[in-house]
């Protein structure tokens, strides 16, 4: 008889419940949660100036006030579009499992990260689409065959993770920008609070899941996740400079703004600075072996 | 013996500046070649994906390289991972140009 993925162990319990505990005494209703004003003002920035991804850049000195106020409007709507993405993506991935043998031991954590992953995709839209009147499409494509088995399980908790945490990264700055109108700090902060419990989860099951593997895969196997998960993290940080902002914000050659920032050393500083914690993490548990990415 | 292996980089990365950046469907062809160090050409009709030139992972900065080139925004809902597969299907879906033997 096969054993769960997901098997019983004290430490894991006992986080589960109060994970569950902590959920319900931080649960509130989204949809009376925030005040929308018809719109925000546009001579401001709509995200932390030191986050945009143009911050420091060269291609950035020739660029007026009045543009940057205007890219930071289109990428925090790039921003929160990803996260419509990443949550469409996790919740999906947790009602696949919820109340299967593998995972149930983390079936009612499950039920809160759903209902609470479902409010925060619903006020992230509805950011985007009250003030940017849209929702960037996701521009990701399948094109290979899934794999199957316990690398998946893994892959798939290590990659919500890491979104959770590039994202979180954000949140907490943006949550305590007083430069940053009341509406966007409250977003950001609402999230931050939600999400240090998921990413508290998302720790402990990766963790777990990798010990487990490391008991069955070759190096050369393990090597492999890694680099996936690296290669994960490149197309998660690339993600962040979106061409259609650019384009949005009026910016000529959006492509080839991309394309500078992407090579800029002042990118890859940002970068270093929101991969820092997740880094730390991963080559602590011996999921990595260095902290370096491959290159766009 | 490490400062004429580091000659050697120079020299060879300012021959590389010192060339005009390919454009269009060259453009396409010269950012897949650079997927996989040692390849210096690709056959049109090579799966792209089954031969881990092109994955999953890859596939937003290399749909930037197409729109860039093609001076066009692709739609998702108009395309299919087919569309992507070869250099013949690429060339002909958004280059609009016919199957060549040759690459």
């Amino acid at each position: 008889m096969s054993v769960p993925v997901l098997q019983a162990d004290e430490q894991l319990q006992s986080i589960l419940d109060r994970l569950v505990a902590m959920s319900e005494r931080d649960h509130y209703d989204p949809y009376t949660m925030f005040d929308w004003p018809d719109s925000l003002p546009e001579d401001e920035y709509w995200m932390s100036p030191e986050l945009l991804s143009i911050h420091g850049t060269k291609v950035a000195e020739s660029f007026t006030e009045e543009q940057k106020w205007a890219i930071s409007k289109w990428e925090s709507v790039n921003f929160y579009s990803l996260n419509v993405d990443g949550i469409r993506e996790l919740i999906t991935e947790i009602i696949a499992r919820i109340h299967t043998k593998d995972f149930a031991l983390s079936s009612e954590y499950f039920h809160h990260m759903i209902g609470e992953e479902n409010s925060h995709m619903w006020f992230f839209a509805r950011f985007c689409l009250l003030y940017g009147g849209k929702v960037y499409p996701d521009k990701g494509v399948q094109l290979e065959m899934k794999s199957e088995g316990e690398s998946a399980h893994f892959l798939v908790f290590a990659r919500l993770l890491l979104f959770e945490e590039v994202v979180d990264f954000f949140n907490k700055r943006m949550g305590d920008d007083e430069r940053l109108h009341p509406t966007i700090r409250k977003i950001n902060a609402i999230h931050h609070q939600d999400e240090s419990r998921h990413v508290a989860f998302g720790r402990q099951i990766v963790a777990h899941l990798h010990r487990q593997l490391r008991q069955k895969l070759s190096t050369e196997e393990l090597a492999e996740l890694e680099l996936y998960l690296k290669r994960y993290l490149r197309k998660s940080v690339d993600g962040l400079v979106n061409p259609a902002a650019f384009k949005d914000a009026g910016i000529p050659n959006p492509y080839q703004v991309r394309n500078e920032i992407l090579a800029d050393p002042a990118f890859h500083e940002l970068e270093r600075k929101m991969l820092k914690r997740s880094m730390s993490f991963l080559v602590n548990e011996g999921i990595f072996t260095d902290d370096v990415l491959p290159r766009s | 013996m490490s400062g004429v292996a580091e000659q050697t980089t120079q020299q060879e990365t300012e021959r590389v500046a010192a060339q005009p950046a390919p454009t269009g469907f060259d453009a396409v062809i010269h950012y897949l070649l650079g997927k996989r160090p040692g390849l210096t050409e690709i056959d049109p009709e090579l799966d792209l994906v089954e031969n881990r030139i092109l994955d999953s992972l890859g596939f937003v900065n290399f749909l930037y390289v197409l729109e860039e080139q093609t001076g066009e925004e692709i739609l998702m809902e108009n395309v299919t991972p087919s569309d992507f597969r070869t250099i013949n299907a690429i060339r002909k879906r958004f280059f609009h140009e016919s199957d060549q033997s040759g690459s």
